[in-house]
Order: C-alpha cells, then structure tokens, then sequence
C-alpha cells in the first residue's frame, strides 16, 4: 500500500499529509518525532482510509504561530475538516495523542472513536522529550532496539526547532481543564501502552481509565514507547478490532477449532 | 540461612514396572495415591515442627516421581493443615498454563494461607513440552511472557488487555487481589540469561537448581549484576538453591547409601523422542549454552553426614549467594517410607540449628 504526499490548506498553514487505503477515514497525528510512515501505518491502509498529518512546524517548514496546544488542535481540527472529513476515527501517537484528546474534547462531533497510543496527555513528572544521537533516541523509544531498523539521521539544526517547538506546545505535565473534559468523553476511547515504555509507563494507563468514563486500556506486551513501530502487527490487531467494532471488541470471535 | 522442605509427595512403584515417562497411569494403585497425600500431611507437619522455613512445591507430570500435577491445587490442601510454615510453590509451569487463571489461583491461595505464600515462575522441564502439546521451541518467549502478564495482573487496579505474542486477552480484573501486597515474594526459576534479565527488571529473586555450586555462581553472578544495571540489589531470601541431599548419621552412612543412587532418570523417554528434545530444547546459563537435562538423574549437591552437610550448605552460600536452600531428601536404596521422616529428623536436630548464621 504506497502512502502518497499531498498537502492541505488550512488555518493558514501548508500541511503535508501522507494517504492511503480505502474504508473509513482514521487520521493519524505523530508524536514530537514527527511524521514517519511505518509498518503499522501499511497495516492500517488496508482497512482505513488512513491520513497521517505532519504538523505545522514538524517538517521542513518553521512554525512560530501556534501558541499552544488548543491551538494546535484547533489547526489540525481545521486541515482534517479541509479534506472533506467531518466525522472520522482519531489517531494519535505520543505527544499527537495530548492533540487528539484536545481535539476530542473541543470538537467531539467530528471524533467517532479515539486511539491514543502512548499518550503524552499526562506525563511523569520532568519527563522530556527523546533527544540525542539517533542511536540514543532509539534506545528511548523502543524496548528492543536491535531489532530495528536505524533511525534516520536527523539534522541537528531542525531537530532543535522541534525539540523548541514540542516544548512551547506540549503544555503542563498534568492538565486540570484538559482532564476536567476528558470526563465528558462520550464516544469509544481506547489507550494503548507498551509494557516496555521508559518514557510514558504503562502504570499511566490506569488515570485514563479513571478519567474518562469507559475507556478500554491495552498492554503491547514487550513493545517500549514506540509501539506501532516496534510490535505493528499486535498493534493494529487491536487498533483495527476496536475500531470496527468498537466496545464489542472485548468479545473474541477468534474461531478456535482445530481440526473440523 | 532458611530452609525449604521440598514435598515431592513421592509414589513408589513396585520394582519390577519399568520406569518410562509417560507413565502408563493403569500401573497407579488408589490406595498408594491416597496414602501418598496422607503421607505429604505427615511429613510437612513435621517439618513445620522441625523449624523448616518453607515447605516447597512442584509441577510435574504424567509419572508417580513428583505426585502434584497442580501445585496450587496441593497449596490449598496443605495451608489447610499446617499454620506457620510458609508454602512455596517452585512452581507452576508458566509455559503451559493460563497465566490470568495462574494469577488468580495464586492470589486466591495467598489469601486462603494467610499471606503465606512464595511463588516461584518455571518454564518446566524438557520432559513437560510433551505436557499438554507445547512447542520446546516456544516455551522460553511464553514463559516469560506469561510471568509478566502475571504480575500485571496481581498489579494494575484497572481493568486492562493484553496484546502478547503467545497471550491475547481482552479484559482482565483478577479478583481476589493476593494478600501480601503488591504480590507475594516472586522468584523467576531458572539459570538462563533470560530468567535472570527478567528478575532482575521486574525486581523479584531467583531460583536455580540441581546444578554445581560453582556452576550455580554463574546464573546468580549474572543475575546480581543485572540487578544492579536495574539499580537495585536483592537481599539472600531472594536467591533460591534448590537441591537434593543424602543426609546419613555419618558420612560413611551417606556414601553408602549413594551406591543405590541410579545414574539414569527412574521415569525416562524413549530414545527418539528424547534425542529430538535435545534438539529443540535449548537451555543456557547466564548465557553459555548447555544441553537441556534429558533422561539423566538429578545431582546430588548434599551428601554426608550433618557436619559435612553443614560445610556443603556453607559453601552453597558463598558460591550462590542463596539465602534458601530448598531440600529434596532422597534415601536412595530404602524403600522403607520412615527413611524419609528420619532423614527430615536428623537434619532439624543436628544440621538446622547449625546453618542459621551462615
């Protein structure tokens, strides 16, 4: 499944998205490493209509207009709605995933079901961003490193707009407004969590399930932050389940006869 | 030094039924089983009284060697009967089983035993593979997969799933919670790299068994090493010997009764099933390779009489670092069943006063 490059105007920003697949739309935000499709994205494309937006200031381009994150969201609320998307499933990876639940609790009619994967929503305290060398930031964002593709060279330069952009945005580690509104989620939310996560615990998981009223909360056992990356097929098994079949997917229609 | 009573509720077959594994179960006589349950309750008794710290349990089966298929099935039947000795459970076989089930039968007995439960977490030996159709090539990754998913079950307040490689599972809540909280005490047995990475990253001990003391050293080396790349340190209750031991009045006593111990496993495979484990069955220790244990009978890593086993039990400590030892008496030779209880009775009255400070 070959994602193709397009670009979309909105809130007056050029935003670069990556698209493929057919089926309902499911619109991916990327964490603070930015955008990069991966095997899980492929996986995805073959049941969804998947677009995985790149964000204002996240690629080649600078962005000094957002001041925080609502305003991200509202931004990223505005590109989907550019595309014809008025009511789709809602993606986001790490940092993405404190943008999607922004979106969500502002603009919960265009959400018809949340994934947060490793959400960045709510943060151990002085926990920063991976940075570094990119064997470093490997090290940080998966449990096995080694058996993982190199992560491509970063240009330092870029890397420290990110890293300065992801700061100004990423707001407090702990949300009061944001966690007063995620009790008024109304439609399906799953969170994702690997069990291997050094920079989001998996232990997190449990104050969403806490906030936000019937929430499902899995474990990717043996994945570290970067769970689609790392563990894509056991990731997007679920993500996909849940997704068509929303909370009935806690019900397995595994067909477990050996020899008929 | 504490000391665990190994209860293997041991069934004698008459001599003349070959020993093989399987066993056929048409040879099981009723009346030996159920005397062999009876005699588990006398014997541990006993050594609740003898001032043994633990009374130790395993999984094993298809054969009379070790009589308890279910070990949490014989916990509860024995934190009935005894009320101070702690009950260690070394252990379920991971790989084989239901790890939520697991979870909730172990915190169910913890809490029925009054918080006195030891949990130790086995990948089985090779034998078991054929237990219930497991693949020896995948019992490592579900062992250790299966241990994790235990913990987390004891742990998370939360409803939760569990997307694993050999476990999937989408809601689980275990209800009861264990008593000992967060968990009772939890060893990862085994000498491998894996178990010890594995120990030492979720903070609980270890256990190793049957092997040289020095050999031991090595698994127990690198399992205090990882310990301290995870920052930590464990204390000597969390590193486990188990062992077999021929406790005689004399040494002479106990090197004669060693000329009965067999060189080959009582229960052994037939030879094309056994060469074929040895292949698929890969074991290591702190990451040397070693050839899985097939058809061979177990060390014996205490022999003598208790002043010798005193000095071996010394030794054990210094080479291991192991704050338990967890003791299989073998009366190799006599079928007389009160060869056991005296064995357990001269080691609490001449070898456990003596081991208590090392």
């Amino acid at each position: 499944m070959a994602f193709q490059e397009h670009w979309v105007e909105a809130d007056g920003f050029r935003i670069r998205a990556m698209s493929a697949g057919d089926g309902p739309p499911l619109v991916h935000l990327h964490g603070a490493g930015g955008l990069r499709i991966n095997a899980a994205h492929e996986l995805l494309a073959r049941r969804f209509r998947v677009i995985a937006f790149e964000m204002p200031g996240f690629g080649a381009e600078e962005n000094t207009r957002t001041r925080d994150m609502p305003e991200l969201a509202a931004t990223m609320a505005k590109a989907a709605r550019a595309l014809g998307l008025t009511n789709f499933n809602l993606m986001g990876t790490s940092f993405g995933a404190k943008v999607a639940l922004n979106i969500a609790v502002r603009n919960a009619e265009l959400v018809r079901a949340l994934v947060l994967e490793a959400p960045a929503a709510i943060r151990p305290a002085g926990l920063r961003p991976p940075s570094g060398a990119p064997e470093a930031i490997a090290r940080m964002i998966y449990a096995h490193p080694e058996r993982m593709p190199p992560m491509p060279a970063t240009d330092p330069a870029r890397a420290a707009r990110i890293a300065a952009l992801t700061k100004r945005l990423r707001g407090l580690d702990r949300e009061p407004d944001l966690e007063a509104r995620m009790s008024g989620l109304t439609m399906p939310v799953l969170v994702v969590l690997g069990t291997r996560d050094t920079l989001i615990p998996p232990e997190m998981g449990r104050l969403y399930k806490d906030l936000i009223p019937g929430a499902h909360l899995i474990f990717v056992y043996d994945a570290g932050h970067a769970i689609s990356a790392e563990r894509p097929e056991a990731f997007v098994e679920v993500v996909a389940d849940f997704l068509e079949r929303e909370d009935a997917f806690v019900i397995s229609r595994a067909n477990t006869v050996l020899l008929p | 030094m504490k000391v665990s009573y190994f209860e293997t509720g041991r069934y004698r077959v008459p001599d003349s039924v070959p020993g093989v594994w399987p066993m056929p179960s048409g040879v099981y006589d009723v009346e030996a089983g159920t005397d062999v349950y009876r005699g588990m309750v006398e014997r541990i008794t006993l050594a609740e009284q003898l001032g043994f710290d633990w009374v130790s349990l395993s999984e094993h089966h298809y054969s009379p060697r070790i009589l308890t298929p279910s070990p949490p099935m014989a916990a509860a039947y024995l934190a009935a009967r005894v009320h101070k000795i702690k009950i260690a459970l070394l252990g379920p076989i991971v790989s084989h089983a239901n790890p939520v089930r697991l979870a909730e039968e172990l915190a169910m007995l913890d809490t029925m035993a009054d918080g006195r439960l030891i949990v130790g977490l086995l990948r089985g030996t090779t034998n078991e593979a054929l237990t219930y159709d497991l693949n020896p090539q995948e019992s490592r990754e579900r062992t250790d997969e299966g241990m994790e998913l235990i913990l987390k079950a004891w742990t998370e307040p939360q409803p939760f799933g569990w997307q694993g490689r050999h476990f999937k599972y989408r809601t689980v809540s275990v209800w009861p919670r264990p008593l000992q909280q967060p968990h009772p005490p939890t060893y990862a047995l085994g000498t491998s790299r894996e178990a010890g990475e594995f120990a030492a990253r979720n903070r609980i001990g270890l256990g190793v068994s049957y092997g040289p003391f020095e050999v031991m050293g090595k698994a127990t080396g690198y399992y205090r090493d990882q310990c301290a790349l995870h920052g930590w340190e464990p204390t000597a209750d969390q590193i486990i010997f188990r062992a077999n031991i021929v406790l005689a009045e004399t040494d002479a006593a106990a090197q004669r009764a060693m000329e009965a111990y067999p060189a080959r496993a009582a229960f052994a495979m037939g030879t094309g099933v056994a060469n074929a484990l040895r292949e698929l069955d890969t074991r290591n220790i702190a990451g040397e390779a070693r050839p899985a244990s097939v058809n061979r009978a177990l060390p014996i890593n205490f022999v003598g009489g208790p002043e010798t086993v005193v000095e071996q039990i010394r030794r054990c400590r210094d080479l291991t670092g192991a704050g338990v030892v967890d003791l299989g008496f073998n009366t190799p030779g006599s079928s007389d069943p009160n060869a056991l209880i005296a064995a357990l009775e001269l080691f609490g009255r001449k070898v456990l006063p003596r081991i208590r400070d090392i």
